[in-house]
Parts: structure tokens; sequence; C-alpha cells
């Protein structure tokens, strides 16, 4: 049967070879597309990760962006019941001239050393420690980025607005340590201590977010909500909360891209059935023959389908091959800057694959159909 | 799989191997009815050799597509070995038709990506017969035919007159109780008819029972018995030597 399939495929080429584009475009875009959406999801992830258990408090009213909150409000946050910590981080661009914040973007944080981030391990150096000045301890791709070494120095740029000018101070400071890759944000962070941030950046007694950490017991969403209710003027969410929320943007996100994606491969599962319903009405004479010969409806159903589904799962493996040499060298490339932008995940490689081949064999179906329906008699008569 | 017996003997050729009762098909022509077969009865025995014959339009082929069931008749039987196969399930045509038929058509219908052996080959593989053995018999089928030597070709490289005789190895890959032909000398030249008609002759000889639709009154000649039909309905019944009704 196998052998039939191949045959006939191989029997118009040009027509067979034309169709597999249109899938393996159709899958490329799937591939490019999902594997963006896939790399965003994984960012998020890993940050969310390392973030761990923490409730985090922002000026209310700020919507995505970074707004500010008086450092005072960490001794409020803290004697909030429940709240067994809580730590200010200072958040601003590292280049202020090159754009506002938001996850790709390389970040500067004010930490206080004994908060820092220290679930991501460091390849080189040590982390931040009380007394440190203007170190800092940096991600793997800020350290790819700007090629920097333990020891190295690193210029900051603070941007302040005075009427209708703009100062722009800058300051070299020292790394000390470079933490491995995370996958997550702080691969494009440069972490500092908190004191040397607020007096770098002239934001003195000034916090972008508060981290709040629940008690052994406390149930984090009651607590978020505690804090919220103690405290005038903040907006305060549990990691579940915020998980969700950040999901539910992704999912938009997701779906737009995944969608014009999936656009472009039904045109190409299009494409198979047109060109299926061209072959199935060129061989009337070869099924006629066939039915003839004995051959059971679902022999020729198996024939056509199988063709049909065969252009799709080498139209799939021709696009997943595609779309992951491109999103390896756009990675590559990206990555002399800092970032990937793709994650050509197992997952995402099996709804290729499986997309593409549902795909040949449902627009394969119709073609099927009208070829088992054919009459031996019409069809040997045909010429 | 029927064997009608390749053993070179006519021992119980004289028992009918098709009977046809009363079969009438009517085909509505707009509101008009055409009554394309007419109450057409006759038994066929085992190992004959006939022809029907008649104008064009007047129900020969429709007769040949009843008793390969390509066609569903109005009325009427068609028994292959006492077996009423026009009772026979949608679902069941197809076995029915590889084990108790085999088709030889006008212009071959071979298949062109296929070569001699496969498209012998292809009739055997609806049967669940092991790839091997259906070398073996293909081989061995266009071996009688006379192309032994050209197996391999495709049918863009033979003659008509091969193609016809590849058709006919096609035919006899299941060991089918009957051979139809439906013009199998139409579409090549005199020489080749004579080939071809000798070929089947030989058959039928061996036992094969073999029916013939034609125009060719040259070829009907050679046949055991010529069935005439018009207007759907059958005017003689001519027999010559051999078994008597």
């Amino acid at each position: 049967m196998f052998d039939l399939i191949i045959r006939s495929m191989t029997q118009r080429k040009m027509r067979t070879g034309l169709t597999i584009f249109g899938i393996a475009l159709g899958i490329f875009a799937v591939v490019v597309m999902g594997g963006m959406s896939e790399h965003m999801n994984l960012v998020v992830d890993k940050s969310l990760d390392l973030m761990a258990d923490n409730i985090r408090i922002e000026p209310d009213g700020t919507f995505g962006g970074i707004g500010t909150l008086d450092e005072s409000k960490v001794i409020q946050v803290k004697r909030v019941p429940g709240v067994s910590d809580a730590f200010g981080v200072l958040v601003t661009a590292l280049d202020p001239e090159g754009g506002g914040g938001g996850f790709s973007t390389d970040m500067v944080f004010g930490v206080l050393p004994e908060k820092q981030l220290k679930d991501a391990k460091l390849t080189s150096g040590r982390y931040l420690m009380p007394g440190d000045g203007y170190k800092v301890v940096i991600g793997s791709s800020i350290a790819r980025k700007f090629n920097l070494k333990v020891g190295d120095e690193l210029e900051l740029k603070s941007k302040r607005l005075q009427r209708t000018s703009s100062i722009i101070n800058t300051r070299n400071v020292s790394v000390v340590g470079i933490l491995e890759y995370t996958g997550s944000m702080f691969d494009s962070a440069v972490q500092m201590p908190l004191d040397s941030a607020q007096k770098f950046y002239k934001m003195e007694n000034t916090v972008s977010f508060i981290y709040a950490k629940p008690a052994t017991g406390a149930d984090q969403s009651d607590l978020a909500k505690r804090i919220e209710l103690s405290i005038d003027n903040v907006k305060s969410t549990s990691p579940e909360q915020l998980r969700k929320d950040i999901e539910g943007q992704l999912v938009i996100f997701s779906l737009i891209t995944i969608s014009a994606a999936v656009l472009a491969a039904v045109i190409g599962g299009l494409s198979v059935m047109n060109t299926m319903l061209m072959s199935v009405s060129e061989r009337t004479k070869e099924f006629g023959l066939l039915k003839a010969l004995g051959a059971e409806r679902k022999t020729i159903l198996l024939m056509t389908m199988g063709e049909a589904a065969l252009m799709g799962v080498i139209g799939g493996i021709t696009g997943i091959a595609a779309g992951s040499i491109i999103a390896y060298f756009l990675n590559k490339s990206f990555e002399a800057q800092g970032s990937a932008l793709f994650a050509i995940t197992p997952r995402l490689v099996i709804i290729g694959l499986l997309f593409a081949t549902i795909l040949g064999i449902v627009c394969g179906t119709y073609p099927a159909y009208r070829a088992t329906k054919m009459s031996p008699m019409e069809a040997l008569r045909y010429e | 799989m029927s064997n009608n017996g390749d053993n070179g003997n006519r021992v119980g050729e004289c028992e009918p191997v098709l009977r046809i009762r009363n079969l009438r098909k009517t085909y509505m022509q707009g509101k008009i009815p055409v009554h394309a077969l007419d109450d057409v009865s006759f038994d066929v025995k085992k190992g004959e050799f006939l022809s029907i014959v008649g104008p064009s339009g007047s129900g020969k082929s429709t007769l040949l597509s009843m008793i390969g069931l390509l066609d569903r008749p109005t009325e009427g039987s068609v028994f292959i070995d006492d077996v009423e196969i026009t009772r026979a399930k949608e679902s069941e045509a197809p076995r029915i038709r590889r084990e108790k038929i085999g088709f030889v058509f006008q212009h071959f219908n071979l298949l062109s990506t296929l070569n001699a052996m496969e498209n012998v080959d292809i009739a055997m593989r609806f049967t669940g017969v092991s790839k091997n053995r259906r070398k073996e018999r293909a081989f061995e089928l266009l071996t009688r035919v006379g192309l032994g030597d050209r197996v391999k070709h495709k049918p863009s490289e033979l003659s008509g007159g091969q193609q016809q005789r590849v058709s006919i190895a096609r035919a006899l890959a299941n060991n089918p109780a009957i051979i139809l032909a439906d013009e199998p000398t139409g579409a090549v030249d005199t020489k080749t008819r004579e080939v071809i008609v000798e070929l089947l002759k030989g058959l039928s000889e061996k036992g094969q029972t073999i029916i013939v639709v034609t125009h060719d009154m040259a070829v009907a000649e050679k046949t055991d018995r010529i069935i005439t039909m018009r207007d759907g309905m059958i005017v003689s019944d001519m027999r010559g030597a051999g078994c008597e009704p």
C-alpha cells in the first residue's frame, strides 16, 4: 500500500512538491511564532519561579509600567500581621535612552545585598555583600552583551529631566559576580545595592516594588488583600495572582501569534485538498480499476488519505526543520546582543507535527470520500 | 478464491458456472424509462468460451457489468457457482469481484506507473496473498501469456497486444470463475487480434470460462457460442460443437 502512495506522489513531483512546500510554510510559521510564544512563556515561568512566594506590592494605578513607592512603606508592610519579612526593590532601565521597562529590556535592580536573589547560581565571582557600594552582580545576557568578566567595569547612565533638557549622569560600577543562565528576566538584570542605586538615580527613599514574604502557614491571597487594606495607595499581588495576570496577558499574545500561524497552515492545508481533489479526478480510472479488481472502499480511502497525511507529515517535518534552523540562527544573532527570542520546545515540535498530519488527513478526507464513491462502471468508461 | 482448474482437461466443464435469470435493467432518461436489459436469461457452463455480440446500445456491455457486479439490475438474478451475487450486499461486492471475476478491458486499463509484473501483482494485493507468492504467480502468468521476458516493462514500453496480454494475466491472477472481456480486441490490429483470441481460446480449453463482448464477428466466430443481443434482449443463442444444453 505504502509503495502505491509513494508512486502516486512521485508521479506528480512538481505538484506534490508545491503542496508540501505550502504545508511546510504554514508549519514554519507555526514553529517560529510558537517558538516566540514559548520563549516568552519560559522566561515568565522561570522569572516567577525565581521570585518564589513573595507578594508584590506596587503603587496603585500602575498598569504594566514601573511606579514609585516611598521606602517607609516597607516598614508598614512588615507590620502587617502574617508578613514575616519585606524589602524594597528599585527597578530602572539600564539604558535610560533606550526605552522603558518590560521584561525584554536590560534592567538595573537596586536590592538589599542580604535579600538578593540567590536561587540563581553564579558562574564566577560572588554575590553582593553589605557595604558593596558601586559593585554589581550581572546576568548572563548582560555579561555576553557587554563582554564583561568579574573585575570589569560597566557604565551606568541616569537621566533626569530638567525643564526642557535632560541631564545624563554616568558612572562606572565594577562587576563582582556573574549569574549563570536562568532563562528568566534576571539574565538581563544588573543587581546593585539598593542604597547605591537610590543615590545614583537620585531616587533616595524610593523603591519601585516591595516584596513581602508571608509567614509560614499564611494564606498568600488573604495576606495580599490585607496588605492592600492596611496601606494606602498600594496594589498588592499574590504570586498566584501575579502568575495568573501574566499568563492571561501571555495567552492573548500566544493567541495572536499562533492564530496568524495557524491561518498560514490552514491555507497550506487547503492546497493539500486542492491537490488531492485534482489527483482523485485524474485517477478516476485508476480507482475504478482498483474497485473492479476487488479493492475495498477502505483500501481506496487509506490510499488517498495516506497520501494526504504523508504530504502533511513531510511538510510538517520540513516546516519544523526550517523553523528550527531559522530560530537557531536568529537566536545566535540575538545572543550577541544578549537575549534569545525563540524557544523550539519538544512540545512545539510535537504540536507542529501533529497539526501538519491532522491537517493533511482532514484536508484529504473529502477527496478520499469522493474517490471511494466512484462507481467502477463509470470510472472505467471514463477516457 | 475459486479455482476453476488450470489442469488442462475439461472435467466438470458442463456444469453451469453462471446462471442468469430474467435480468432487467431500466434507466430513466428524464421521465422516459429505457430498458437496457429486458428479461435476459441464459446459462454458461464451466470452460465455455462465449461471445455476446450486437449493435451499440443493444445492452451487451450492461449485461457484462451486471455479471461483474459493477452495476445492479433492476430485476432478476445472477448466480455464479450457485451463489446469487445480485443479492450480495455492497460491502460484499469487492470480495466477490476479486474471487469470482477477472476483467479484461478494451483499453487494457493498466496502471501506467507500474510495470507488467506489478500490474498483475496488484490484482492479488487485495486477497491477502503473500508478497513472494504474488511475485511467483505474476511471473508464472506473464510467462504463460508469452511475456516472461517483459516483466519489468512499463505499459508505455509495451505494444497494444502485449498490454492486453498483461491485462489477461492480471484477470487470471486470482483464479476467477469467469473472465469478462469487454471488446478485448477493440484497440489492437488484426494480427494482434488473432494472438489475443488464440490466447483466450487456449485458456478456455484449459477450463477457464470466458465471456467476450465484441462487435467483431471474426472474434465471435472463434468462440464456442454466440449470443446476439438487440434492444436489451437476446435474439439468438448459437452453439458450436461442445456441451449441449
